[in-house]
């Protein structure tokens, strides 16, 4: 049982290294962000596989993950790349 | 095995395949909105599904209380984030996609 | 306030799975959590109708394992089927909250994403389908919003009428 979560585990991981293959291509910087946001859901289910063999203490991992994924692409496309407001026009003035 | 171990091992190749599907669309679909599509939902499913597969095995509530959240979490911010990304592309001027022809 | 604190507690014990020693880190955070809450949104918590949820739940987890089975069929098909648009859909929601729970769920539906969220309308994208089965999808959610958060719907164009005139 824990083996075959083991092999799910593996081929999602296989998952995220084809997915790279987005991050090189692009075209444009929210293609590469995308590609960003499938490494957090699978590396949630990654660890979540894994925790039955490993140890429980990898679900609260995976609960970090999670909300560092949310985090890094807000801040990413609130700050670097498309710094507007709700209003959709206006400058960003570090608030 | 038992039947609860048979409806596990299901249900997480069903979620392992929904993340499979999310890759293949995130690289053949042709422009960054159709991408997003295939990304959200496919993999959101994935989860749930690989979410539920280790519910249905765990023994202790609390367990099962923890799974569920981390499967609402990842769900309501990769909505999020992909309403932004998408956003974003919009107000970029970012070229949608139609069939050359 | 003490609602939204005892919210943020519940959340951090199914966190830790009730974990008595958490609450060192615990206590502070749920405190930081609440006041950050409170600053950021000052005027109401959010209430759902149970009517609303026993309405909305199911539709809801039927059409997004739909929505996921959809766009796994269209990316593994060899064609690969697609013929996307953008649907300029007029909001007839007019609760905020409401409005941002409505951008979210629309992009967990079989083939819709939310671009834009602009004051009279919402700029989705699609798959699929033509502008009519997209508003149509977007017409039967948005009344199962207003359902679940108890608000009414106004028509925007009755309502540019009363402006004109």
């Amino acid at each position: 049982m824990h083996e075959w979560y083991g092999g799910l585990a593996s081929f999602l991981l296989l998952n995220v290294v084809v997915g790279l293959l987005r991050v090189l291509r692009g075209p444009t910087p929210a293609d590469r962000m995308l590609a960003a946001q499938l490494f957090g859901t699978t590396g949630v289910a990654t660890l979540l596989l894994l925790a039955p063999t490993f140890g429980p203490a990898l679900n609260d991992i995976a609960l970090v993950f999670a909300l560092l994924a949310a985090v890094t692409v807000i801040a990413f496309v609130r700050r670097s790349w498309f710094p507007v407001n709700w209003e959709g026009k206006g400058s960003h003035d570090g608030d | 095995m038992t039947v609860t171990e048979w409806c596990s091992l299901a249900l997480t190749t069903a979620g392992a395949f929904f993340f499979f599907a999310g890759t293949v669309g995130v690289l053949r679909f042709p422009d960054v909105y159709t991408r997003l599509h295939a990304l959200t939902k496919a993999d959101g499913l994935g989860l749930g599904l690989i979410v539920l597969g280790l519910i249905v095995r765990t023994q202790g509530w609390t367990e099962v209380c923890q799974l569920a959240l981390i499967w609402i979490l990842v769900m309501v911010s990769s909505a999020t984030a992909c309403h932004l990304v998408a956003r974003a592309a919009l107000g970029t001027g970012v070229r949608l996609w139609r069939r050359p022809g | 306030m003490i609602r939204r604190a005892l919210a943020f507690a519940v959340l951090w014990s199914i966190c830790t799975q009730g974990e008595m020693s958490s609450w060192v880190i615990g206590g502070p955070t749920v405190g930081a959590a609440t006041l950050a809450s409170v600053v950021l949104l000052p005027q109401r918590v959010w209430h759902w109708r149970l009517r609303g949820l026993v309405r909305f739940v199911p539709y809801f987890l039927v059409r997004s394992v739909l929505g996921s089975v959809d766009v796994a069929r269209r990316a593994l098909h060899p064609r690969l089927p697609l013929a996307p648009l953008l649907v300029e859909y007029p909001l007839r929601l007019q609760d905020d909250l409401a409005r941002v729970f409505l951008v979210n769920t629309v992009s967990l539906l079989p083939g819709t994403l939310s671009a834009e969220l602009h004051a009279e309308h919402l700029t989705v994208h699609a798959l699929d389908g033509g502008v009519a089965g997209v508003s149509a999808e977007l017409e039967v959610l948005e009344k199962l919003v207003a359902a679940l958060f108890g608000t009414p719907l106004v028509d925007s164009f009755v309502k540019t009428e009363a402006a004109r005139a």
